[in-house]
C-alpha cells in the first residue's frame, strides 16, 4: 500500500498529469451525464431554422438540419469516448496476446507472428486504416473492430520484449522445473511486468483512437448518421467553414481538449514509470 | 554555444520567412493571367470515362459535350425538345412509314465538317460513313452504355452525306430526336480514330468534331481542351477551356474568390448561393435541370409490401422540409415522376389532387394507417446511402421524418459507385434516385417497366419498386404499368402521348410505387466576366462553353 | 558497416513481398466493383459483365495475383480499371508532390525541433519551457486536416497570400514552393511538435547519465557537456523515432493532400478506394510501402553509423 501512496503522491504533483485528469474527467461525466446535460435530441431536425450561429437558444448554433450544435457536441463525447476505449482494449487485448504467444513460445510461431507484426506496423496507421475500413464498412461496431486491428500489432511489439526478458529469468525456468503450467507462468510473472507499461501506452492511445476515428470520419469512412461524432461533425462542416464555422471549430476544438487531457495523462503516466524522467 | 545556436535558428526562419514573403508577393501578380481560356471546376473526384458511348456521369457528360457534335442539337442553354436544331445535319428530318409497317429518317448531313486532329491524323472530312459507325457502335451493348435507347434500330449509309435510320416500330419526333442529338449515344465519333488507336485509347483521348479539341487529361486534377480552329460553327473565341475536378466545396470557393478559376459548380443549397453571391465580382447562376430525386419502394421486402405501410411512409414524407434544406431557390415540389413545369407531360399538383395522390404530410393519418396495416409501433429498416451531398441529405431527411412515425432507418452510408452497385442488386429497401432523363418515356421506361427490374428483369436497369412482377394494391393481382407505358411510346398524336403518360404517373401514385419528392437544379458562381454567349434557361449537366463564348477583358 | 546495411536490406525484401501479397488480397476483398463504378447510371447487367471482362476480373483472383507480381518486376503497375490509362506515369507524376510535402516537413520538423527540444530541455521548469511543452503538446492532440484547414482560412482568404488549390508546376520550383507553404507548414508544424518532446525527453534523459556528471564535476566547460557528451547520445533515439514520426506523417499527409486539393499518393488512393479501382489502389499502396521500407531502411542505417555499437550486433 505505501507503494501504492507513492505514486499517487508523485502523480498529484505532476501538474501535468493532474490537469489532464481534471479534463479527462470532465469529458468523461459530460458523456456520461449526456443524457441530462444535453439541452436538445440530437437527431431531432428543424429544417427551417439551419444554419443559425450561436445564439440563447442554440448555444453553439444549429446545423445544416436545423440540430442543435451544443447537444450534438455533447452526445459526440460519448461516442468519441467509446470508440476510443473499446478499440484501444481491443487492441489491448489482441495485441498483448499475439505479442505474449510469439514471445513465449518462440521459434516459428515467433518468427511468424512477430513478422506479421512488422508486417503491419510499416505501414502508416491512417492508411492501414483507411483500407480496413473501406472493407469492413461503416458503423460503430466495424470502426471501434478497425481501429482495434491497426493498434493491436503496436501493443504486441511493446508486449514482445519484456515477455523474451522474463521469460529467461530463473524464476521462470525454476517454476518450469516445478511443473507451472504455462499459463500460470504467463498470468503470474510475464503479465504484471508488462501491464504498467501497456496501461500508459493505452491511456495515451484513447488520444490517438479518437483522433483516428475523426480522420477515418473525415474521409467519409466513419460512423453513420444521423448519429454525431466529432469527425463526421467536422466533415459536414466543412463545406460550410466561411459561412457556417461553428459547425466545424466546436467539435475541433472538443477533439483537441479530450485529446490533450489524454496525452497530458499519459505524460504524466510516463513521469511516474520511469523515475529518471521525473522532472 | 546555445546563444549561437538560437542565433541560428532564428536566422533561419527569418531567412524562410522572407524567402516565402516575397515568392508569394510576386506570384500573386503572375497569377493574373490575361490569357482566353475558361477555367471551370466541378465537385467530382476525376473523369470516369472520356468515350463518347460510355460517359454516363455528369462529370464526363460535362466533356464529352464540348468535344463532339450529334445530328441534331439542343439550342445551347434550353433543353426543350420543341427547340431541337440542326447540327451535322442540315435539317429536322421527317419521317416515313414504310410498307412493311417500319418507320424511316433520313439525315442529310453537312458537307466540309473536319475531325479533330490526332496522334499521326491532321483531321479529316466526316461522312455518313463515320456517322453510321458511331451509331452502330451506340447501339453495341458492349462498347456503349446507350444501347438501350438503340434497340430495333439499324443504320445505312446510303451516299457519301446521307444516313438512314429505320426503325422496327415507329415513334413520335418527340421520342426519336432526343436519340441523335448531343447527349449519349447521338453524339458522333471519328471513326478513323477508333479503328486506329482503338477502345482503350479513345477512353481517354476522345476524338470528335466539336468547338473544343481535347488536349491532356491530368487524373484527379484536370482535363485540358483548345480551340478547334476549324470547327464548322465558326472559331471560337475562346483559346481554351480547363475542366477541374475539386470534391471540395470550400477549396473551389477560395480559387473562384482568387481568380484562380471562372467558373465553378456550387452544392446545391441556397445558403451557399446566396453567401457567394455577396461576394465582390462574383455571379451566381441557378439554372433549372429535369433533376428529380423520388423514393422508389422496394414492393417485395416485407413490409413494404403492403400498400397501407408504403402509403403511411408518404404521408410522413414532407416535401417542404427537402425544399427547405435543398433551397427554395434550387428545388421545388414535384407530384409525379415526370417534374412538372421542367419536362413535358409532368403532372401538376392541381391533377394529382383530383384523385387525392399529392401526399401531403400527415402524421395523424400515416400512423393510423400504420396501426391499420399491422404495425403500431412501426419497424427497422436498413438502409443505403451515397455519401455523395445529394443522396444524403435525402436518406437523412428521410430518416428523420420517417422517426415521428416510429420507423427507425438503420443509415450506412458508402461511397457513390458501392451506393449505385448495391441498388442495382436488390438489396435496398427503399431507393432515392436522383437522375435527369429526357422524356418521360425514358423515366418510364427505366424504373417501372417489368422488364426492366433490378437482377431479375430481361433488360435490367433501374426498376427497383418491381412493379410489373408484383401484386401493388393486394388484390391478388399482378400489377403492371407495360402495357400503358408501351402505349404512350407508339402513339403518334402528342395530346394523347401526354395524356397516356399522365395516366402512367397516376397510376404510380394510386399503386404508391414511388413517392416523387423534389425537382432540384444547378447552382454555379463565376466571375462577371464570363460572357456565355447564350442564355441559360436549361443545362443537364453544367454550363457549356460553345464557339460563342468568350471572357471579357 | 557494410555487411550491416546488406543484411537489413536483405531483410527488407521479403518483408516488401509480403506486405505487397497482403495489400493485393486485402484491397480484392473491398465490397462493390469498379465496373459499376463506371458504368454507374445506364449499367445494366450484360453492359457490367462485359466491362468486367475488358477489365481483366473474370480471370481467377491467383491468375491476377501472378500477373500482378510479375508486372512489379517489371515496373509495369498496370493499368487503372476505370480510366484504363497506365498507372505507373501517374504514379510518377504524383509522387514528387508527396515527397515534396513529406521531406520539406520533416526538414522544418527536425530543423525547428530539434533547437526547440534542446532550449525546453535546457531551461527546464521554466516559462520557456511550460510554454513550449504545452504547445508542442498541443500540436500533437490536433488533428492534421483541421489544422490545414484553419491555415487555409487565415493564409490565403483572409491575408490573400497564398493559392489554395493544386500543386504548382512541378517544374517551376517557386510555384512548386508557392503552392507547398501552407500544407507543407501544417504538416511541418505537426513534426516540430513530435520532435520537440521526443528531443527534450531524451536529452533530460542524458543529462542525469553518471558520465555526464562526472563530466562536470571535472569541471569541464557546460559547452563542451552539452555538445561533446549529451548532444550525441541524445541524439540516438530522436533519430529512430524520426523514421518512425516520418511514417506518421505520410499517413496525415492524406489528408492534408484531400484539404488542400493538391495533387499525391493520398489523393490518388482515396480516390481509387471510391471507384474501386483496385490496381491504381494496390499500386498506391506498394508505393507507399516502398516509402516506408526505404524510411525505415535509412533509419537502421543511420542508427547504425551513429552509434557503432549496433553494426556489430
Amino acid at each position: 500500500m505505501n507503494a501504492h501512496s507513492k505514486l499517487w503522491r508523485t502523480f498529484k504533483n505532476n501538474k501535468t498529469a493532474v490537469v489532464g485528469a481534471v479534463m479527462a474527467l470532465i469529458v468523461l461525466l459530460t458523456a456520461v451525464c449526456a443524457f441530462v446535460i444535453a439541452p436538445y435530441d440530437p437527431l431531432e431536425q428543424d429544417v427551417f431554422h439551419r444554419l443559425t450561429p450561436p445564439e440563447r437558444s442554440h448555444l453553439l448554433g444549429t446545423d445544416e438540419y436545423g440540430r442543435d450544435v451544443l447537444s450534438r457536441v455533447i452526445w459526440g463525447t460519448q461516442i468519441s469516448l467509446t470508440v476510443g476505449f473499446f478499440s484501444v482494449l481491443l487492441g489491448m487485448v489482441l495485441g498483448t496476446t499475439m505479442g505474449v504467444a510469439a514471445g513465449y513460445s518462440g521459434g516459428l510461431t515467433d518468427s511468424i507472428i512477430m513478422r506479421v507484426v512488422d508486417v503491419l506496423l510499416s505501414f502508416p496507421t491512417l492508411i492501414t486504416g483507411i483500407l480496413i475500413a473501406a472493407i469492413l464498412g461503416s458503423g460503430l461496431v466495424k470502426l471501434i473492430i478497425t481501429i482495434g486491428i491497426v493498434f493491436a500489432p503496436r501493443f504486441a511489439r511493446m508486449a514482445y520484449g519484456p515477455t523474451l526478458a522474463v521469460k529467461e529469468m530463473e524464476y521462470v525456468s525454476s517454476a518450469k522445473v516445478i511443473g507451472a503450467g504455462s499459463l500460470r507462468i504467463i498470468t503470474r510473472h510475464i503479465l504484471p511486468n508488462i501491464f504498467g507499461e501497456i496501461m500508459v501506452a493505452g491511456t495515451l492511445w484513447m488520444g490517438t483512437a479518437i483522433m483516428a476515428e475523426a480522420s477515418l470520419s473525415f474521409l467519409g469512412l466513419g460512423v453513420s448518421p444521423p448519429t454525431p461524432t466529432w469527425g463526421n461533425m467536422i466533415k459536414s462542416g466543412i463545406d460550410v467553414l466561411a459561412s457556417a464555422p461553428w459547425l466545424s471549430l466546436f467539435p475541433g476544438a472538443s477533439i483537441l481538449i479530450t485529446v490533450l487531457a489524454f496525452n497530458m495523462i499519459g505524460d504524466g503516466l510516463r513521469d511516474i514509470a520511469d523515475p529518471k524522467l521525473r522532472a | 554555444m546555445k546563444q549561437q545556436m538560437r542565433l541560428i535558428t532564428t536566422k533561419l526562419a527569418m531567412v524562410l520567412a522572407a524567402c516565402v514573403l516575397m515568392i508569394s508577393l510576386s506570384f500573386n501578380y503572375a497569377l493574373s493571367a490575361g490569357d482566353q481560356v475558361l477555367r471551370m471546376a466541378n465537385k467530382y473526384g476525376d473523369a470516369k470515362s472520356l468515350d463518347a458511348h460510355r460517359a454516363t456521369g455528369s462529370q464526363d457528360r460535362l466533356i464529352v459535350d464540348l468535344v463532339f457534335n450529334g445530328l441534331v442539337c439542343y439550342q445551347p442553354g434550353n433543353l426543350s425538345v420543341d427547340a431541337i436544331i440542326p447540327d451535322l445535319a442540315t435539317e429536322i428530318p421527317s419521317s416515313k412509314v414504310l410498307d412493311d409497317g417500319r418507320q424511316q429518317w433520313v439525315f442529310k448531313l453537312r458537307q466540309g465538317v473536319m475531325t479533330h486532329p490526332y496522334d499521326g491524323n491532321p483531321g479529316y472530312e466526316l461522312t455518313s460513313e463515320d456517322v453510321v459507325y458511331s451509331l452502330q457502335r451506340a447501339a453495341d451493348p458492349k462498347r456503349s452504355s446507350f444501347a438501350v435507347d438503340y434497340s430495333g434500330m439499324t443504320f445505312e449509309a446510303t451516299d457519301k452525306y446521307t444516313v438512314q435510320v429505320t426503325l422496327d416500330q415507329p415513334i413520335s419526333a418527340f421520342l426519336f430526336l432526343p436519340k441523335f442529338a448531343n447527349r449519349g449515344g447521338g453524339l458522333i465519333v471519328a471513326k478513323k480514330a477508333l479503328e486506329d488507336k482503338g477502345d482503350d485509347w479513345f477512353k481517354t483521348h476522345p476524338v470528335g468534331t466539336g468547338p473544343f479539341v481535347f488536349k491532356e487529361y491530368i487524373p484527379g486534377e484536370k482535363v485540358v481542351l483548345t480551340r478547334f480552329d476549324k470547327y464548322y460553327k465558326g472559331t471560337p473565341k475562346l483559346d481554351g477551356v480547363e475542366w477541374y475536378y475539386m470534391p471540395s466545396d470550400s477549396s473551389r470557393e477560395l480559387a473562384l474568390q482568387k481568380g484562380e478559376l471562372q467558373v465553378i459548380e456550387g452544392p446545391k443549397e441556397q445558403a451557399w448561393a446566396e453567401k457567394v453571391a455577396s461576394y465582390p465580382g462574383v455571379v451566381v447562376d441557378s439554372p433549372n435541370s429535369a433533376e428529380t430525386i423520388i423514393a422508389h419502394f422496394n414492393m417485395t421486402v416485407k413490409p413494404l409490401d403492403q400498400l397501407k405501410v408504403r402509403q403511411a411512409i408518404a404521408y410522413a414524407i414532407s416535401r417542404k422540409e427537402f425544399v427547405a434544406v435543398y433551397g427554395p431557390k434550387v428545388s421545388s415540389p414535384i407530384y409525379g415522376v415526370a417534374p412538372v413545369g421542367r419536362m413535358i407531360a409532368g403532372l401538376s399538383r392541381e391533377e394529382a389532387a383530383k384523385e387525392n395522390l399529392v401526399f401531403e404530410q400527415d402524421l395523424a393519418k400515416s400512423k393510423s394507417l400504420l396501426a391499420e396495416a399491422g404495425y403500431p409501433n412501426g419497424f427497422s429498416l436498413e438502409v443505403f446511402t451515397s455519401e455523395s451531398a445529394t443522396y444524403r441529405r435525402a436518406y437523412e431527411l428521410l430518416q428523420a421524418q420517417l422517426r415521428k412515425i416510429g420507423i427507425d432507418i438503420k443509415l450506412s452510408v458508402v461511397d457513390h459507385s458501392t451506393f449505385h452497385a448495391r441498388i442495382r442488386q436488390n438489396l435496398d429497401p427503399i431507393v432515392f434516385y436522383a437522375a435527369m432523363r429526357p422524356n418521360p418515356d425514358v423515366i418510364l421506361t427505366q424504373f417501372y417497366l417489368s422488364d426492366s427490374i433490378v437482377v431479375t428483369g430481361k433488360k435490367a436497369i433501374t426498376n427497383f419498386s418491381h412493379i410489373g412482377e408484383v401484386d401493388a394494391d393486394g388484390d391478388g393481382q399482378i400489377d403492371s404499368l407495360d402495357d400503358l407505358i408501351v402505349r404512350a411510346r407508339l402513339e403518334q398524336d402528342s395530346t394523347k402521348q401526354v395524356a397516356l403518360w399522365k395516366e402512367a404517373q397516376l397510376e404510380l401514385l394510386r399503386k404508391m410505387v414511388s413517392y416523387p419528392v423534389i425537382a432540384i437544379g444547378y447552382i454555379f458562381a463565376r466571375s462577371p466576366k464570363v460572357d456565355w454567349g447564350y442564355e441559360m434557361i436549361t443545362i443537364t449537366d453544367g454550363p457549356n462553353p460553345t464557339e460563342k463564348t468568350r471572357l471579357l477583358p | 558497416m557494410l555487411k550491416y546495411a546488406i543484411r537489413r536490406i536483405l531483410i527488407s525484401i521479403p518483408i516488401l513481398l509480403a506486405v505487397v501479397t497482403l495489400i493485393f488480397f486485402l484491397v480484392r476483398s473491398m465490397p462493390g466493383g469498379p465496373a459499376v463504378a463506371v458504368l454507374g447510371d445506364y449499367a445494366s447487367k450484360e453492359t457490367i459483365e462485359a466491362l468486367e471482362k475488358e477489365m481483366g476480373l473474370d480471370i481467377p483472383i491467383w491468375q491476377q495475383y501472378l500477373v500482378f507480381l510479375r508486372g512489379l518486376l517489371s515496373g509495369d503497375l498496370g493499368k487503372s480499371l476505370i480510366n484504363g490509362m497506365p498507372i505507373a506515369p501517374q504514379v510518377a507524376r504524383v509522387l514528387p508532390y508527396t515527397l515534396e510535402l513529406t521531406l520539406s516537413s520533416a526538414i522544418f520538423g527536425i530543423l525547428f525541433g530539434i533547437p526547440l527540444g534542446v532550449f525546453t530541455a535546457l531551461r527546464r521548469n521554466r516559462m520557456f519551457d511550460y510554454v513550449g511543452r504545452t504547445l508542442s503538446l498541443a500540436g500533437i492532440s490536433l488533428p492534421s486536416f483541421f489544422l490545414g484547414i484553419l491555415m487555409m482560412l487565415v493564409f490565403s482568404v483572409k491575408l490573400d497570400l497564398f493559392p489554395v488549390v493544386g500543386g504548382g508546376d512541378i517544374r517551376d520550383p517557386i510555384d512548386s514552393l508557392h503552392h507547398l507553404f501552407l500544407p507543407g507548414l501544417t504538416l511541418g508544424l505537426m513534426m516540430t511538435a513530435y520532435i520537440t518532446r521526443t528531443t527534450r525527453s531524451s536529452i533530460l534523459n542524458v543529462l542525469r547519465e553518471d558520465y555526464v556528471r562526472t563530466a562536470r564535476a571535472k569541471g569541464m566547460r557546460e559547452r563542451i557537456v552539452i555538445y561533446g557528451h549529451t548532444l550525441r547520445n541524445a541524439l540516438l533515439p530522436v533519430v529512430s523515432l524520426i523514421g518512425v514520426y516520418a511514417i506518421v506523417l505520410i499517413g496525415s499527409s492524406v489528408l492534408v493532400e484531400i484539404v488542400f486539393s493538391r495533387p499525391g499518393l493520398g489523393k490518388m488512393m482515396v480516390g481509387a478506394i471510391g471507384r474501386r479501382d483496385y490496381m491504381t489502389l494496390q499500386s498506391v499502396m506498394v508505393v507507399y510501402a516502398g516509402l516506408v521500407v526505404i524510411i525505415n531502411l535509412l533509419t537502421d542505417l543511420s542508427y547504425g553509423l551513429i552509434d557503432p555499437r549496433i553494426r556489430y550486433d
